[in-house]
Formats: structure tokens, C-alpha cells, sequence
């Protein structure tokens, strides 16, 4: 790898670049007015985890084995998606800016592995992911879209997350996020009946579950009958509390996969997230995989 | 036996026409291999028709009917229309294969089509949504999409009760433009009496107002023509008699160079401009207003409109204004000198865009950091209740806002103001009885056994108990049963507001609030 020079580095890769923390972010929010306003409060000093980033200091960012991620380091490591609207963020998450040659800045989010359950399974190193620019997925379990917009600033302006959620102040946030990203179609529908949804969805290459239901395997397998391509790929994530809290947590993992052995979802990778305090396991998988 | 397959998308209902049914058969397993390749499954499933939705109105009543399992008049329709007819008596030669059995038993009772959804059926689905856009040659790639985008906001946007009057984006760019407004105002009145002051340079000392002083050369034109009868128009324009005939008498001893009608006529243009810029000013601002007592009464009605919206446009919406702590209210506006003293370990400062209101100025300076942060803190619960709340009263703001002037003459006077919880008590019943008041008629006499909502004769005698009860139990403000809302009626009516019983029992009856109630304190 080249060693890191100022002002050279090509495109992506870019060059040294200056993380710039809370407080300049809200003196710049001060500066721009009201556009850049949104999704910031002024005053606020940064307190709770961030990914790992300090404010000030010189990062070098550079893509990830994973094809849309990148890794910002610096005096600590963070893993980063790019911007898809510039100048936009979603929950006060520190954001990098990187010089080009030709003096433009690329922008990059900070991806917190605490509050992300795909960041975690990335930092714990899973082989694939499956998501990466141009893929159509569809997200089940949205939620307040924090997960879903990084991976919206995965796919691209090419692909498009179909991002489904049930509960109405989610949502709420949820589509105030999309109306800035075109490329996240917001379904405010209850995941376990996809008839519902049906008409708002196209095929996708992969679906990503995280409902925490305890049905959540037939509602990963239903929604999948309806949506997604053979030799199309999953992930699902397995909180062995809300499955059932009084058998061990390795036993409801397995109980997991059997059913979604049973419905044509074959995984191909468990990983055991154990940052939080909470049991959760991550499976990746394929569906209706040719048989070799 | 010919079999259809209904695949409802967002651009509208295609009909796809299954063959090779034989070869097949009722198999899944051969369809999913045909389904992987376009030109195989081409062969399979052919497209029959295509309707596409009218309007994003239309595709929208479809998407609400297909996600109940009903069928529309529109889907009727086309079904009719494309399908082979069936007719009376026979059996049909055909049969629809659908997504939702729901759906198909609709359509058979309206229709007597015959439907089906069984796995082969859902695997010809699959393979249709594979390749549906390759299967309808009018739409583009990308098309898709686009509609599958509009159509679920459209169909969120229902389902989260979005309602296009309260929202705040119009009160931020109101209060831009405001701003922008008043500076060209200025800078172009400023233009005006510079320009008219060639022709009569007197004027200007007479008239100060940029308002008047564009008015007032409108009217006036060549001064040379300026003659005593013009006083009367001259005062009502100015609104002083003897101002008037400064003007006049200044018209005529006037230094000024004579203009010739062409100029004058530009410099008229220009005075009228300015003049209906300011008008628009005044329009834009009752906008303005409007819009608050729209999307945030209470705020506006505790720290005034300009004051309000400014907040809400600094923060970026209301709701981003509703979810910061009172504290960062009381600063917004003033960043720079916050994070400066921060860095610094200075004195932060005490007030930002809250300083603009008037308790501020009517406090003492000692007084005047402990009133911005009592006004911080209530500025962030009528915010909270403007966001969170349904429907707009402003009573709450205006109780906060008694709540405020009580705190400045404690300062004043020593006087104890009134605790919160007493306040919101007082409001919430207010609003109860304004909400019973505007739904029926009152009931004259208390004592009527009729009652409208059945409620039963046991909790007429219970009525005393509970209007007992009703003034010292705190409720929150979200929603007013009806039946609540009666018995506290009649109670209200029944005795004069605060009663106190001690330790009543709470009755537990059929006024089931849905209000969280907190156990209530005998000694008060």
C-alpha cells in the first residue's frame, strides 16, 4: 500500500484527511443557517459511544475487504460508509472528511458498531456480507433507519433498500430520512404479512431481518417466497432472549437455523455478536442455492 | 384448462396468461427452473394485458384495497375485461391464479372467476416480479422503481397520519423570507430617498418613515404642482396636519432640480415597488402567524410568533426542537459564544433567540438569567406538547405564559406563583369542559336520570364521590372520553372548582379513562 501522503491519493482511496469532531460540526451548523440545522442540536457535546473517532485528529481512510465500506484510521480505528447525501446525518454520528487531488472533499459517516448490528458482525469479521453498491435489499425491521441508511450509503444511487417497519414514531423518522435519500423506499407495514406489501416491492438480491419477533425464521421464509431471488442471500439477527429466554442461548441459535434450514434458507455463516450485554447471534445464508 | 395469473404492481395490474400447463403440470419445481431464465419462462407465462393506474390517487386507493385483500371497482374492471367471460351455469374453462387467498374469495363472490393461490401459483408470481419490467415494453428501467418509491410514501405517509397542515417546513421558509424581505425593503427605501431627494431634498427630514416617505412622493410627483389642496391628502397620508403643511411649505421654497416627467415617472415605478413590498411584508407576515397558531400554537402563544418560529427554524424543525433539552433552548442562538466560553472555561452565555421575547426585557439584570431559564423550560413543554399533541389549543401556552409573568413578580414583589402542577390541572379541566361543551347540549339539572351514554344507575349516586375525586386526581392531556368528560361536566357544574375531600376513594367504574391518573393528595 502506498504510505500515506498529503494532498496524493487517488479517488476513494483519498489522502490525509481531518476528522472533525461535535463541536465543529456544530459550529459549522451555526455558520450554514438553517439548512444544515436538521438532525443537529447546537450546544450538544459529544457523550455517548461514537465509533471511535476523536474529534481533531488526522485520519486515513480506506475500503474494506467489504465492497461500499471503508476504514477510517487513526489513532483508533472506525468503520465508515460514504456519504450518499452529503451534508446530511441521521443521528449526530461524526462524520470524516476526506481531500481529493482535485480538492474536493468526500464525506464519510462514522458506522457504530453498538448501535448496528450489521457494523458488529463486520468488526467480528464475517466473510460476507452480501450487500454491496447496486444490490437491491430489502430490510426488515428498520426501525428508526439508522442501520438501513448506512446500508443505503452502501448500495448506491444504483440499488435501493425496501425498508419495512411497523410502528408509526419509527416511521415517522424513518421517512423523514428516506424523503432525503431516494434510494430507501420506506414501507410502514407489519413484516409478518407480505401480501400486504406486495405491490410496493420488487425482487431483491437480499434481505436483511432484524425483528427481534419470536416468529421472526417463518417471517424471514415468508417474506423471502415472496421477494427474493433464488441464489439470493439473507442475514437475519437472532436476539436468543426474545426467541425464548429460558433455554440456553447456543440452543436457540441451532433451533433457528433448523427452521430455516426447513424453508430453503441455508446458512452459510453463524457469527456469535457478543459486544452488548444482550446474547445475539448473526446467520448469513443463501436461498435456493443450486445444489452443488 | 387456461390459467391467469394476477400480479398487482405499483405501476398497475398486469394479467399474464399461463401456458405449457400440461408439460408442467401443477409442478413448482419445473418453474422454478424456468423461472431463472427470461427467455424460458417467456415461453411459460406470456403477458396478456396491462392496465396502468391512472393517478398516483388511483394507485394509491389500489394499494390500500390489495394490502385489505378487496377488490376495487378498477381491478373488477380489468379482470372483466380481459378474462374469458364465464358464463351463467357453465363451469368456467379457466381459473385466476392470485398472491392472497383473501383477495380470490372477493373476487369470486363479485365475479364468480374462479381463483387459486397455491405454491405453483406463488412460483409463477416470482418469476413474473423477476422479470416484470422486461415483460412491459413501456417501462423504462428505473420506472419501476420510481413508482414502487412515490407509491410507498404515499401509502406510509397514510398510514402515519401525515397531515400536510402541520407541517413546519412553511414556518422556517416564512421566517427566511421575512428576514430577506426586510433587508431589500431597506436597502430599496433607502434607494427611493436618495433618488426623489434630487428633486426635493427637504423632504426627507419631514418624513421619516421609509414607508410613508415612498407614499408620500408618490402622491406628491412634481412638487412644483404641490398647492394647498393637496393638504388634506397629505394628511391622510402622514396623518399630521401640520406635517402636511411642512411638506407644502417646504414644496415651495424647495431646493431641488426639476425632473422631467420620464424620471419621474421611474422614480415613481420604484417608490410604488417599494410600496408593495412592504404590503407583501405585512401578508407574509400573517402567514406567518397563521402557521404558527397552526403547527405550534402553544409556543407561539407563551413567546410570540417571530420569536417561536425562529427557534423552530434554528433548530431545523419542531420536532428537533422538541427532542432538545430546555437547557440547549435557552442557548440556541447564541453558538458561537457558548463554544467559545466553553473552550475558554468562561461564563457561558446566559440567553440566545430567547432574549427577543419580552419577559426578558422586563426582568431585572440579576433576575434576567434565572427568567431565560425559566422561560427555556417552559418554551420546551409547550414545544413538546405543539409536536406531540393531537389537536391545537392554546391553552396550555397560555397558562405557561401566566406562569412566566407570575414568576417575573415574584422577582418584582415576593408574591408566590402558583405550582406547576396546579396550573396544568386547571387547563386539562377547562379543556375537558370546553371538549363536553362543544359536543352536546349541558344538562341543566345534575340530577337527570338520563343519561346519554348508558352508563348505569349505581355511578349516579357515585357522581358526588366523584366529582370529589376528578378535581385532585392530575391527568395527563392526551385523550378526553366522552364519558369522562360528562361526569366531570356535571361534576364541574355540580360545586365550585377546587373542593377538597380527603382521601376519597377512587372510585374504579366505568369512566375508563385512558389517561394515566396519579394517586391523589388528600392534603392540598
Amino acid at each position: 500500500m502506498k504510505p500515506p501522503q498529503r494532498g496524493r491519493g487517488g479517488g476513494v482511496r483519498g489522502g490525509r484527511g481531518l476528522a472533525r469532531g461535535g463541536e465543529g460540526s456544530a459550529v459549522r451548523g451555526s455558520g450554514r443557517g438553517g439548512e444544515s440545522g436538521r438532525g443537529r442540536g447546537p450546544g450538544r457535546v459529544k457523550s455517548e459511544s461514537d465509533g471511535g473517532i476523536k474529534g481533531g485528529s488526522k485520519v486515513l481512510v480506506t475500503p474494506h475487504r467489504h465492497a461500499g465500506v471503508f476504514v477510517a484510521k487513526s489513532k483508533s480505528d472506525a468503520l465508515v460508509t460514504k456519504n450518499l447525501v452529503p451534508g446530511e446525518i441521521i443521528y449526530n454520528e461524526k462524520r470524516i472528511f476526506v481531500q481529493n487531488e482535485d480538492r474536493s472533499t468526500v464525506e464519510y459517516r462514522v458506522w457504530n458498531p453498538h448501535r448496528s448490528k450489521l457494523a458488529d458482525a463486520i468488526t467480528t469479521g464475517v466473510d460476507n456480507i452480501w450487500i454491496k453498491p447496486g444490490v437491491k435489499v430489502l430490510y426488515l425491521g428498520a426501525s428508526s433507519g439508522y442501520t438501513v441508511s448506512h446500508v443505503s450509503d452502501i448500495v448506491g444511487p444504483e440499488g435501493c433498500v425496501y425498508a419495512v417497519e411497523h410502528s408509526d414514531i419509527c416511521g415517522k423518522v424513518l421517512m423523514n430520512m428516506a424523503e432525503k435519500r431516494t434510494n430507501v423506499i420506506p414501507i410502514i407495514e407489519d413484516a409478518r404479512h407480505p401480501a400486504k406489501y406486495r405491490m410496493l416491492v420488487g425482487m431483491v438480491d437480499i434481505i436483511f431481518s432484524d425483528v427481534n419477533h419470536p416468529e421472526q425464521a417463518k417471517i424471514l421464509s415468508l417474506n423471502a417466497s415472496y421477494f427474493l431471488k433464488s441464489g439470493g442471500h439473507f442475514m437475519i439477527s437472532i436476539k436468543a432472549n426474545s426467541i425464548d429466554s429460558t433455554i440456553a442461548a447456543e440452543t436457540v441459535y441451532q433451533m433457528e437455523v433448523e427452521k430455516l434450514q426447513m424453508e430453503e434458507l441455508r446458512p452459510t455463516e453463524i457469527l456469535h455478536l457478543d459486544s452488548g450485554e444482550e446474547k445475539h447471534a448473526c446467520v448469513f445464508g443463501g436461498y435456493r442455492l443450486p445444489r452443488k | 384448462m387456461a390459467m391467469y395469473v394476477l400480479y398487482e404492481s405499483s405501476s398497475g395490474y398486469g394479467l399474464f396468461e399461463v401456458h405449457g400447463l400440461d408439460e408442467i403440470g401443477q409442478n413448482t419445481e419445473a418453474v422454478r427452473t424456468s423461472v431463472s431464465d427470461l427467455s424460458r419462462f417467456g415461453r411459460v407465462v406470456q403477458l396478456t394485458a396491462f392496465h396502468p393506474f391512472e393517478s398516483a390517487l388511483d394507485a394509491l386507493n389500489q394499494v390500500n384495497a390489495v394490502s385489505e385483500g378487496v377488490m376495487t371497482d378498477e381491478l373488477r374492471s380489468f379482470l372483466e375485461l380481459n378474462l374469458p367471460k364465464v358464463k351463467e351455469g357453465k363451469k368456467p374453462k379457466f381459473s385466476l391464479g392470485l398472491a392472497e387467498p383473501k383477495l380470490g374469495s372477493h373476487i369470486f363472490e363479485a365475479t364468480k372467476i374462479p381463483c387459486q393461490s397455491n405454491e405453483f401459483v406463488l412460483e409463477l408470481l416470482r418469476g413474473v416480479r423477476q422479470h416484470f419490467d422486461r415483460f412491459i415494453k413501456d417501462l423504462k428501467p428505473g420506472d419501476l422503481e420510481k413508482s414502487q418509491l412515490g407509491l410507498a410514501h404515499s401509502y406510509s405517509r397514510a398510514k402515519v397520519k401525515f397531515n400536510v397542515n402541520r407541517v413546519d417546513n412553511m414556518v422556517i421558509q416564512a421566517i427566511f423570507l421575512l428576514d430577506t424581505l426586510d433587508k431589500d425593503i431597506n436597502s430599496f427605501a433607502m434607494r427611493v430617498r436618495e433618488w426623489y431627494s434630487w428633486h426635493f431634498p427637504e423632504l426627507v427630514k419631514i418624513v421619516n418613515d421609509n414607508y410613508l416617505y415612498a407614499r408620500v412622493s408618490k402622491m406628491i410627483d412634481d412638487k412644483s404642482k404641490l398647492t394647498e389642496d393637496h393638504i388634506p391628502m397629505l394628511t391622510e397620508v402622514l396623518g399630521d396636519e401640520d406635517k402636511a403643511k411642512e411638506v407644502i411649505e417646504a414644496g415651495k421654497a424647495s431646493m431641488g432640480q426639476d425632473l422631467s416627467p420620464l424620471d419621474l415617472i421611474n422614480v415613481q415605478t420604484f417608490a410604488q415597488r417599494v410600496m408593495d413590498l412592504a404590503d407583501y411584508r405585512k401578508k407574509l407576515y400573517d402567514y406567518l402567524v397563521t402557521k404558527m397558531s397552526d403547527i405550534a400554537p402553544n409556543l407561539a402563544a407563551l413567546i410570540g410568533e417571530m420569536v417561536g418560529a425562529r427557534l423552530i427554524s434554528h433548530a431545523g424543525s419542531l420536532t428537533n426542537l422538541a427532542k432538545c433539552p430546555s437547557s440547549t433552548l435557552q442557548i440556541l442562538g447564541a453558538e458561537k459564544a457558548l463554544f467559545r466560553a466553553l473552550k475558554t472555561r468562561g461564563n457561558t452565555p446566559k440567553y440566545g433567540l430567547i432574549f427577543h421575547s419580552s419577559f426578558i426585557g422586563r426582568a431585572s439584570a440579576k433576575n434576567k438569567g434565572r427568567i431565560a431559564r425559566y422561560l427555556a423550560n417552559k418554551c420546551s413543554i409547550a414545544s413538546r406538547i405543539d409536536c406531540f399533541a393531537d389537536g391545537a389549543t392554546t391553552a396550555f401556552g397560555e397558562k405557561l405564559r401566566e406562569q412566566v409573568e407570575e414568576r417575573l413578580e415574584f422577582y418584582d414583589k415576593g408574591v408566590a406563583p402558583r405550582k406547576n402542577v396546579d396550573v396544568m390541572k386547571e387547563v386539562i379541566e377547562n379543556l375537558q369542559k370546553q371538549d363536553e361543551e362543544g359536543k352536546e347540549p349541558v344538562d341543566a339539572s345534575v340530577k337527570k336520570s338520563k343519561k346519554k351514554k348508558a352508563k348505569g344507575e349505581e355511578e349516579e349516586e357515585e357522581v358526588v364521590a366523584m366529582e370529589e375525586d376528578k378535581s385532585e386526581k392530575k391527568k395527563k392531556k392526551e385523550k378526553r372520553k366522552m364519558e369522562t368528560a360528562e361526569e366531570n361536566e356535571k361534576s364541574e357544574k355540580k360545586k365550585t372548582k377546587k373542593s377538597k375531600a380527603g382521601g376519597e376513594e377512587e372510585t374504579d367504574d366505568g369512566h375508563s379513562t385512558k389517561k394515566k391518573k396519579k394517586k391523589s393528595k388528600s392534603s392540598e
